[in-house]
């Protein structure tokens, strides 16, 4: 298909070695040709912002995986029920709140809390009380309705995701557990 | 931004995640992942399929950190690793690319941008949909990322010769395929 | 006085910072100075192109909260930010009223946390529901996600439910639902599929008949999807 090659020197155009100039006049319109070919050509930069947290938290979940694999942890298990919704329709602007109760079984520890989206984060906000058995600690709290995302914070230090909850990366590296309400 | 990431170079994050500081890989990733990923569009046809390609590379970096020669060289070595992935993927899906390509090629978000000029953008990287993977990729590092002739035969270890065979075919080829769907 | 150019001035100053206002009395205090200068200028621009701040200052304070490194808060932070530009950017592409509603858009950038994708979310906004039951099926659908349901089968569910007209508190019920199918053993595909299966049947037979045609909102009518084989 010789016709669809071009001349030499149009190659040396296109490289960038010669310019349209250089080309004897028989050359000229396939030397155009080629610049409008390059012409063509989409340098437009693309964006990819979501690759950064997909990468961290792929890496999460991998090591997630391999954590079942450790020496069992002190938590042994955790528990929000929630104790249902006003049956009356709500008579202000703000939605029906739901009374939420944060129920987590802590071997050895002498301080729980739970922080979230609901309190600022801060672990001082929403202490846990010991109840029944010595393990046991027990908040119970009203929440509006939405999106929750919460942890346990165990001895002031350690945050534990609730391990019956639905949970998300929380991008760093961790995750939150949800409540959805 | 420099001052949110401390300044670090590259070498001295590779090496504090291979300390043990996982977390820091993340502003690698952040880096870096706009960089390839114009490569990774160009080459595979789809914005899409560039940004799992991409994904996948800093994975599978991260996988084999510890072999990265000259942690200062991370670029060039993650180069290789997407390049790869990019080829991949080409071996992959042969068939499906060339249909998809037109449909799914990114075209330019500016405004600016006249349909004439979107309509040529949109035929050129469907013709190189059509090339080998080595012609596409040749004509991507010239005339995309406007790489010479020796920073690419550095690159990919090869000679500028060589290149420049692959790209005259490509050339060739190219005209052929813009000639038959003007 | 002299003070009143001033203050005129000062007024009108404060008026185009007022995102930036509430972003830093919300974090003053309780975010390294770096942190809230970055929620600011990110805050600030992404309230000019109709996305929720609230989402960054969360973000942000979670960070300091648990004592990670600024760095990393910031990349987290720009994080958040690419989440609630995907979200929007799929609801607007679903043909959503313009300006998109911004707990809409958080919604949507919950379930993108959750691992969904821009095109669920559109999906998930073309079922022609009003904004208020699409904002309440996104939030189920990221937790569905979240459980380990599968992209497909929590869009499926969701998808079809809002399609069944199913009002919000019905919606609401899912997650716990699903999570009664998997304690008997079933895997979290498989408890989304047949919930789906019985929305979908509820879809073809119309809304239980105590209940009247879905409210217009007045947002403009959008035929129903065909339900579902």
């Amino acid at each position: 298909m010789t016709q669809h090659e071009f001349d030499p020197r149009v190659k040396q155009l296109l490289d960038g070695e010669l310019t349209l100039a250089d080309l004897p006049a028989e050359l000229r319109a396939e030397g155009e040709e080629a610049l409008r070919l390059l012409a063509a050509v989409d340098r437009a930069s693309v964006s990819v912002p979501a690759v950064t947290w997909r990468v961290m938290a792929a890496l999460e979940r991998r090591r997630r995986r391999l954590w079942w694999l450790a020496p069992a942890v002190a938590i042994a298990a955790a528990v929000v029920l929630l104790l249902g919704r006003p049956s009356t329709p709500p008579t202000t602007l703000s939605a029906t709140v739901v009374t939420v109760r944060f129920v987590l079984v802590a071997p050895g520890a002498h301080q729980v809390s739970v922080a979230g989206t609901f309190n600022r984060w801060d672990p001082s906000a929403t202490p846990l009380v010991r109840s029944g058995t010595a393990d046991t600690w027990v908040a119970t709290i009203a929440l509006p309705p939405g999106e929750h995302q919460y942890a346990f914070v165990v001895d002031g230090a350690r945050w534990v995701p609730d391990p019956a909850a639905p949970a998300v990366d929380d991008g760093f590296g961790r995750r939150n557990s949800v409540l959805t309400l | 931004m420099q001052g949110e990431t401390g300044g670090r170079s590259d070498g001295e994050i590779v090496r504090a995640v291979l300390a043990g500081d996982r977390e820091r890989y993340a502003v690698l990733v952040e880096r870096y992942r706009d960089r390839y990923a114009r490569y990774a569009a160009r080459m595979l046809g789809s914005a899409d399929a560039a940004e799992d390609a991409v994904q996948d590379a800093f994975l599978r970096a991260y996988d084999q950190l510890a072999q990265c020669q000259d942690p200062n060289k991370f670029l060039g070595w993650f180069f290789l690793i997407l390049r790869n992935r990019c080829f991949a993927e080409q071996r992959k899906y042969r068939s499906q690319v060339s249909l998809d390509a037109a449909a799914a090629v990114p075209t330019s978000d500016r405004s600016d941008v006249g349909t004439e000029t979107a309509e040529r953008r949109r035929a050129l990287q469907k013709a190189l949909m059509e090339l080998t993977a080595e012609q596409r990729e040749v004509f991507v590092l010239k005339h995309v990322e406007g790489l010479s002739y020796i920073e690419i035969a550095e690159r990919l270890n090869t000679s500028v010769p060589s290149l420049k065979m692959r790209m005259h075919r490509a050339y060739d080829r190219l005209r052929e395929q813009l000639r038959d769907h003007a | 006085m002299m003070r009143t150019g001033m203050i005129l001035g000062l007024t009108l100053f404060a008026t185009t910072l007022d995102a930036q206002q509430t972003i830093g009395e919300r974090l003053t205090g309780r975010v390294p100075s770096e942190i809230a200068a970055l929620v600011q200028e990110l805050g600030g621009a992404a309230a000019s192109r109709g996305l929720p701040v609230d989402p960054l200052i969360q973000k942000a304070i979670e960070g300091n909260a648990k004592a990670i490194p600024a760095d990393r808060v910031a990349i987290a932070i720009r994080g958040v930010v690419a989440q609630l530009d995907s979200a929007a950017a799929a609801l607007r592409d679903a043909g959503v009223a313009s300006p998109v509603d911004t707990l809409e858009i958080a919604a949507g950038g919950f379930a993108i946390t959750a691992g969904l994708r821009g095109r669920d979310i559109g999906e998930l906004a073309r079922t022609g529901r009003p904004t208020s039951d699409v904002i309440v099926g996104l939030r189920v659908a990221g937790t569905l996600a979240a459980m380990g349901v599968p992209r497909e089968e929590t869009v499926r569910l969701v998808g079809s439910s809002l399609r069944a007209q199913q009002a919000p508190g019905e919606l609401l019920t899912l997650p716990g639902r699903v999570q009664s199918e998997m304690a008997r053993g079933a895997t979290p595909a498989q408890a989304a599929a047949g919930l789906a299966r019985a929305a979908a049947a509820q879809a073809r037979h119309g809304p239980p008949p105590d209940r009247g045609p879905p409210p217009d909102h007045g947002r403009p009518p959008r035929p129903l999807a065909p339900p579902l084989p």
